[in-house]
């Protein structure tokens, strides 16, 4: 009995000192935060774990609005530093992090990805992506950002690859040839999960491509689909190209869509038809340049198409990212998809059916006459390019171009980095050949660039009327977010980092970051404190609360 | 008005015929420069240029501060010579996004290219002006009174560019522009702001900086005054220079003098 004793006694000593131990254990992972793998559910219910930041534009609406309220209008003025990440490669940084149960991952230029403590910026691994020397890339060796599905992060790379790593390690874990680097491709923009695909575009619009939209299979990295933004021959809309020209007509796919899980439909902006400014050589609409396609989710088949601009001339591509929202609009229930286009007029369309409802312009333009009640645009006669040049408005760089829009459920408002400019465009004779710039003219200011203005502009989409605007300086190329704080964080082209009212638009904070901001707001709770992060330069400032 | 001038830069006929002559003979880049220079040449390297080059460096090859390429029709930063632009565009510039010429493409074609932007780049020494420098600084500290405003190597004014250099980066034909008809062309950083703070005050200015939430100005006593936007009651923009224009005030001749002189203005060289 007493032996029994003992034994039960030195059994319990030990299971004591084995909790203590494990005790520490837990302890220890709390010092270093630790995240569950991301299922398709929780990517679906995004919203309700509003301390991640689990894709590019937040949720799969696309609307880039977080219900944190820790900072707010009346506290956004306290906002101090928390921590900088300078990227070591310089070039401009279009990083939009991810934040997973406080780890972030950043993208840098050219095709690398590092993972942080989203409380101090301090790295946990890095991966770089060897690439070839001869890339073709139009814009600047940039990369937006990666997707996560479970513990794998996916990346487009410059070299027109895609890349599965390890969350956890940044080991390798496949890497996929999407299109050949060589004959003009690459990528840019940060893929979409859609259950367990996948989904991601090309970009290589100057140099003559035929876009698609991919879907690969996230645990092998298999191709599950591929769908052409340009029909081929006997397909629908092939005969809106002239002679051959569909097969070098760009079109290409190079920001990320969105996605409704009840309509089971992906929305994804296609790019200029190409050669960007010398329509002649490709006659007719060219679908389906320069419009918004809604795929089945799980075939990528073409569920409908609306081409913003057909047979466009001015490379006013329609990659943009496209937001989805409940809205009422003349007394009618409607899911509505909110597109703010490149070529200066916002669009509120039926996500359904892609059923036109209403648009207005939103920058200066002096294109069109108008829309007509199928949403096609009236043109005004002889805003063509010539070969001695045309004034037109908007600029090549459009009403507003790659860089996100934001959408406020609490405000109803839809808000959107907005161009007041002028370009002459002009045109050349040029023949493709595979791998060189393929673009047929281009556009120069014949004022400097001061003499211009950008502005944050907020739309009612019901109406489709600017209700309030902001002015900050031109050519911004920063994207908006949103949060329940009742905020619009943004940033500008002369290094600003800034706050506005998101109701009223008024003024609340702003900091001079010092460089250019190119890439678009996000914000994220770490133990109970609300971060916002922003990249500007080459550096990811973040900020909090002196809590 | 504008003055003749007889520029030889293009001029370089001669040429030709050793580069016929030469034209089987396979160039390196380690050879002494571009034999690929005829006009001929050089238009074949802007159409190269505005093709695969102008998406970054402008149509003007001015640069983009957006893109970060540098303008090229100035002094270069990373080559002093045609072997050095050439080497560039063959290899490109590690850790930029200057990425090498296709592989492919032929060595005659990078040099006809390196010829384009040589002759951006033209050679003053073979510029023949009408107008006498010597005279053209007598009227530029006399008659002109240009040194009330402007400085010229840390004598003269401050309401106005330093022209100390103004020789490198401008052309004659856009000096007696700039001469005759200041209002054209005005760079933002001579506007002037008439801002009136939160004080009632308004003070005017030349236009030091601008951005999206403030702004700094100097008077013309030069006092330096800076202004949170948020913090004043208007701000107004004159896009106008404050220069006067010459055109009237000066001679032909005289125009011609003062233009060969600012065109003098350069890099000392020791």
């Amino acid at each position: 009995m007493t032996r029994l004793f003992c034994k039960l006694f030195t059994t319990l000593i030990a299971a004591f000192i084995s909790l203590g131990f494990a005790q520490e254990q837990e302890f220890e992972t709390v010092m270093t935060p630790a995240f569950s793998p991301i299922t398709w559910d929780r990517l679906v219910n995004a919203k309700d774990e509003p301390h991640n930041w689990l894709m590019y534009s937040g949720t799969l609406d696309a609307q880039r609005h977080s219900s944190l309220e820790e900072v707010n209008v009346d506290n956004v003025d306290e906002l101090e530093l928390k921590w900088a990440y300078q990227i070591p490669e310089i070039d401009r940084a279009e990083t939009v992090p991810l934040v997973v149960d406080g780890i972030m991952f950043i993208t840098e230029a050219p095709s690398n990805v590092v993972a942080v403590d989203a409380r101090t910026g301090r790295q946990y691994w890095r991966y770089n992506h060897e690439l070839p020397e001869d890339l073709r890339i139009c814009c600047g060796r940039n990369n937006r950002g990666v997707a996560i599905l479970g513990e794998t992060l996916f990346m487009s790379t410059l070299d027109a690859h895609l890349v599965a790593i390890d969350a956890r390690t940044g080991n390798l874990l496949w890497d996929v040839e999407v299109a050949k680097h060589d004959s003009g491709y690459s990528k840019t923009a940060a893929p979409l999960i859609v259950k367990d695909l996948v989904v991601t575009g090309i970009a290589g619009g100057e140099f003559g491509i035929r876009g698609f939209i991919d879907a690969y299979h996230a645990d092998s990295g298999e191709l599950a689909w591929r769908t052409y933004t340009i029909p081929g021959p006997g397909e629908f809309g092939n005969d809106t190209w002239s002679d051959d020209s569909w097969k070098t007509g760009g079109s290409a796919t190079w920001i990320t869509g969105a996605y409704d899980p009840d309509l089971n439909l992906i929305y994804w902006g296609t790019g200029n038809p190409g050669p960007d400014w010398n329509g002649d050589v490709r006659l007719g609409d060219n679908l389906y340049s320069d419009s918004a396609l809604a795929l089945n989710g799980d075939t990528g088949e073409i569920d409908w198409y609306f081409q913003f601009t057909p047979h466009d001339v001015h490379d006013w591509d329609a990659i943009q990212v496209p937001i989805l929202a409940d809205l009422i609009i003349e007394g009618e229930d409607r899911r509505v998809m909110m597109w703010a286009n490149r070529n200066a007029f916002f669009y509120s369309i039926d996500a359904a059916d892609g059923q036109f409802l209403k648009a207005s312009p939103f920058a200066t333009q002096t294109w069109a006459q108008g829309l007509d009640a199928n949403g096609r645009p009236v043109r005004v006669p002889g805003m063509a390019p010539t070969y001695e040049g045309i004034m037109v408005s908007p600029p090549i760089t459009g009403g507003t171009n790659w860089y996100s829009p934001g959408f406020s459920p609490d405000t109803g408002l839809f808000y959107v980095t907005a161009f007041d400019g002028e370009q002459i465009f002009f045109k050349r004779d040029e023949d493709y050949e595979e791998g060189e710039r393929y673009t047929g003219g281009g556009g120069r200011y014949d004022q400097p660039m001061d003499a211009f203005q950008s502005w944050i502009r907020a739309i009612d989409p019901t109406t489709t009327e600017t209700i309030w605007e902001f002015p900050i300086m031109p050519r911004s190329s920063a994207g908006i977010t949103t949060t329940s704080g009742g905020l619009l964080f943004s940033g500008t082209a002369d290094g600003y980092f800034f706050a506005l009212d998101a109701q009223t638009g008024q003024e609340l904070w702003n900091i001079s970051l010092g460089r250019r901001v190119h890439a678009a707001p996000i914000t994220y709770e770490v133990d109970g404190e609300q971060y916002v992060s922003i990249a500007s330069g080459n550096v990811v400032y973040t900020f909090g609360l002196d809590n | 008005m504008l003055p003749r001038i007889d520029i030889f830069w293009k001029g370089l006929l001669p040429l030709v015929a050793i580069a016929l002559t030469l034209s089987n003979l396979q160039i390196s880049a380690e050879d002494a420069g571009a034999l690929y220079n005829t006009p001929y040449d050089v238009s074949l390297g802007e159409r190269y240029f505005e093709r695969q080059c102008s998406r970054c460096h402008g149509f003007d090859a001015k640069g983009n501060d957006e893109t970060g390429a540098p303008d090229l029709t100035g002094r270069l930063n990373r080559a002093s010579n045609e072997v050095g632009i050439f080497n560039i565009i063959r290899n490109g510039v590690p850790g930029t996004a200057m990425l090498p010429v296709d592989a492919d493409l032929p060595d005659t074609q990078v040099w006809q290219l390196v010829s384009y932007i040589e002759s951006l780049r033209y050679d003053p020494n073979l510029v023949q002006l009408d107008g006498n420098a010597d005279s053209g600084l007598a009227l530029f500290q006399g008659k002109g009174d240009c040194s009330s405003c402007h400085m010229v190597r840390g004598r003269g004014g401050r309401l106005g560019p330093d022209l100390s250099r103004v020789g490198e980066s401008t052309r004659p034909e856009d000096l007696m522009v700039a001469i005759t008809d200041p209002h054209e062309n005005v760079d933002p950083r001579w506007w002037t702001l008439e801002v009136t703070g939160r004080d009632g005050v308004t003070r005017s200015g030349f236009r030091m900086g601008e951005d999206s939430f403030s702004v700094r100005i100097m008077d013309n006593d030069s006092n330096l005054w800076s202004y949170q936007k948020n913090d004043i009651q208007s701000i107004d923009r004159v896009e106008r220079s404050t220069m006067p224009s010459y055109d009237e005030s000066m001679s032909e001749n005289e125009l011609d003098d003062l233009v060969a002189y600012l065109f003098s203005l350069r890099r000392e060289e020791n």
